[in-house]
């Protein structure tokens, strides 16, 4: 490691490694480190089911009903993948979709009055549900038909509707949207964590169920997919292509220390070697000091021995609780998966229930979602606090990515990946920047 | 895992169905055994002589003939992440066969065997067939590991075992041939429980990055 990089990525987590690819992919050298001895820091997938175990120090290990532990691969942070969404346009552009197989995620609920209810987002399916009555069915159909006609670009698909400057709240009200589809559209469809939303300017909110929309469209049955073997596939798959572009990689490695001169970093010392770079990436757990904290989530991880009551006995699924319906600022989360996505031994459903932290008692907070899941085989509770960088890097040329949010979906991890890369490069992020620029399938490809 | 429907050999892969079984073989060993050498003969039947770490090569892929059924075989490079030992779980998912390899004139690379042998039991599926090679059979002089010791290792770990040279172009078309045998042979034992790998299937939907037209409901 004794040597000058171009970039020094310190952290294996899907932020750190799709940037690493990125380098890579660009003709930088970079040397890729990871204190731990294995991939995806926050982001890896747990295997086998012993080490979860210990990682939340029940010391008594599994018991024999788990089945095999090598046969589970548990993530820490929940999320799915928008089928439409950016990752999945990371994914293809890199083509690390040559590494991954995925599987769509069975179904998207939302909780009202205690009880479930299928996501409805096409036109036939709001005349469907019984989420609605009557009238307002009609209602929600007419909005549904304006959000998709809706183009920012052409102004005869506004209906009087301004962009930039009505607020959203307004266009339920042009709509006549009651208080129950609102908290469902905004939350379940748009996505949103809070209300916050309905005060600013419509176009965020419209394209975010457009987003949904067009990702419903691709599969059918919900607009996620989940990758096999786990979420912690994501960050390997873009390890390998920084590699195949002479990314240099390095794990159980400890990160003495982060060498600055003048205000810039200069280079990473690890057990007494010092490695030069010109750019420094890094998560926030390398630079703790540079860091400052941005909330807290709570996430609970279940194993159970069902599918959860109501989904039509789905093997994957999302719940979303929005806030109002349990009198709280910010949604609950439910995301399932299980042995179909081989994260699991056969007949063990993994169910992940988080939100942001509201109160000083974060389990509490989550107890809808989990009477939602009872009976439980296990629980697993973690409370973590988020970090933000302190600094934008532009003069210490130290570039840190944010930690994973409460959303259960990429485009936030996405957008934060864009901004650094901007920050780094100095110029605007554009996906064609992820391609790759030789080929490197050989043989029968050729000819 | 690989499909044989995605879009990684650009136009002619969508039409490209000629092959009844398709097999992920990686090749796996300390660095500088000559793995992407042994490769390349196979392959391409050439040679480079100058030692250049491996960068840029995802995987190589090559159609065989065996029983009257074309094999496509997809032979994966460890990307030079064997260099600090740091090849990610997700390189063995899927695979059919291990080439393990080991360098005849280097001692450290014979003793790691034992290591990627435990490494490959951990992280591939159950049914996963090695073989173990002694490469670089060409420079005797400079021999450390004997064939007898090769193959007692090789008898200790269950795996059959070939001396060959990737330069001289000694036993490297019988090693991929007898490795597709053997994973063909264990394939018909447990024909009832064929793995969707087995037969290229991609398991999930092809991610694409084309619009879908949107829903054209209609309320009447």
């Amino acid at each position: 490691m004794d040597e000058e990089y171009d970039v020094i990525v310190l952290g294996t987590g899907l932020t750190e490694c799709i940037l690493s690819g990125i380098m890579s992919v660009n003709g930088k050298k970079v040397l890729h480190m990871d204190r731990n001895p294995y991939y995806g820091g926050e982001s890896s997938s747990i295997t086998p089911l012993e080490e979860l175990y210990k990682r939340f120090q029940l010391l008594e290990g599994p018991p024999e009903s788990m089945g095999r532990g090598r046969d589970w691969n548990v993530d820490l942070i929940p999320k799915f993948l928008m089928a439409n969404g950016q990752l999945v346009k990371m994914l293809l552009y890199t083509e690390v979709t040559r590494y991954l197989d995925f599987k769509v995620v069975e179904g998207s609920f939302v909780y009202k009055g205690g009880k479930i209810y299928k996501v409805p987002s096409t036109e036939t399916e709001a005349l469907a549900s019984n989420l609605m009555g009557m009238f307002e069915k009609r209602r929600f159909r007419k909005f549904l038909v304006f959000v998709a006609n809706f183009d920012e670009n052409d102004p005869k698909t506004f209906e009087g509707v301004d962009p930039q400057t009505t607020s959203m709240r307004d266009v339920y009200r042009k709509f006549d949207l009651g208080q129950d589809v609102i908290d469902f559209t905004g939350h379940a469809l748009a996505l949103y964590r809070t209300d916050d939303y309905l005060d600013q300017p419509c176009l965020e909110t419209i394209n975010r169920i457009k987003l949904y929309s067009e990702s419903l469209a691709r599969y059918g049955k919900s607009p996620y997919l989940y990758p096999l073997y786990g979420l912690g596939e994501l960050p390997q798959g873009f390890a390998r292509l920084s590699a195949i572009y002479g990314g240099t990689y390095m794990l159980n490695k400890p990160v003495d220390d982060i060498i600055m001169e003048n205000g810039k970093v200069v280079g990473v010392k690890s057990e007494g070697e010092v490695a030069r770079c010109k750019q420094l990436i890094c998560d926030p757990s390398y630079i703790p000091d540079r860091v400052r904290k941005a909330g807290q989530v709570i996430r609970i991880i279940c194993i159970l021995s069902h599918p959860i009551k109501n989904t039509n006995d789905a093997n994957s699924c999302q719940i979303i609780i929005p806030q109002n319906q349990v009198n709280r600022k910010s949604d609950i989360y439910v995301c399932m998966i299980s042995y179909a996505h081989n994260v699991a031994a056969q007949g063990k459903y993994i169910a992940i229930a988080s939100t942001t932290v509201e109160t000083t008692d974060p389990e509490k907070e989550v107890e809808p979602a989990l009477e939602l899941l009872e009976p439980i085989d296990q629980k697993f509770v973690a409370i973590s606090d988020l970090y933000e960088p302190i600094d934008d890097g532009c003069e210490s040329q130290v570039f840190c990515s944010c930690s994973y949010d409460a959303t259960t979906h990429f485009e936030t991890t996405c957008n934060d990946i864009k901004d650094i890369y901007k920050r780094m490069a100095g110029m605007a992020f554009d996906f064609e920047n992820m391609k790759r620029k030789q080929n490197d399938v050989f043989g029968e490809a050729e000819q | 895992m690989a499909s044989a429907t995605d879009s990684r050999y650009g136009q002619k892969e969508s039409s490209d169905q000629n092959f009844d079984y398709m097999f992920k073989i990686l090749i796996i060993g300390n660095s500088s055994v000559g793995k992407t050498s042994f490769l390349f003969r196979y392959a391409d039947d050439s040679f480079t002589p100058a030692f250049v770490s491996t960068v840029g090569i995802d995987f190589k892929v090559k159609t065989i003939y065996r029983n009257d059924k074309r094999i496509k075989l997809q032979i994966w490079d460890t990307a030079g992440q064997e260099r600090y030992r740091t090849i990610t779980t997700a390189y063995y998912r899927g695979a059919m066969g291990f080439i393990l390899m080991y360098d005849i004139t280097n001692e450290e690379s014979f003793n790691a065997v034992q290591d990627w042998s435990t490494q490959i039991k951990t992280y591939s599926w159950d049914n996963a067939q090695v073989l173990l090679v002694g490469n670089k059979c060409d420079m005797e002089d400079e021999r450390v590991v004997s064939s007898e010791r090769g193959r007692q290792l090789a008898d200790h770990l269950g795996f059959e075992f070939f001396e060959a040279s990737a330069k001289d172009n000694i036993n490297v078309k019988q090693t991929f041939e007898r490795l597709v045998d053997v994973i063909c042979e264990k394939m018909s034992e447990s024909l009832d429980t064929a793995d969707p790998a087995v037969t290229g299937a991609k398991q999930g939907p092809q991610l694409s990055d084309q619009q879908v037209p949107p829903h054209q409901d209609c309320a009447c």
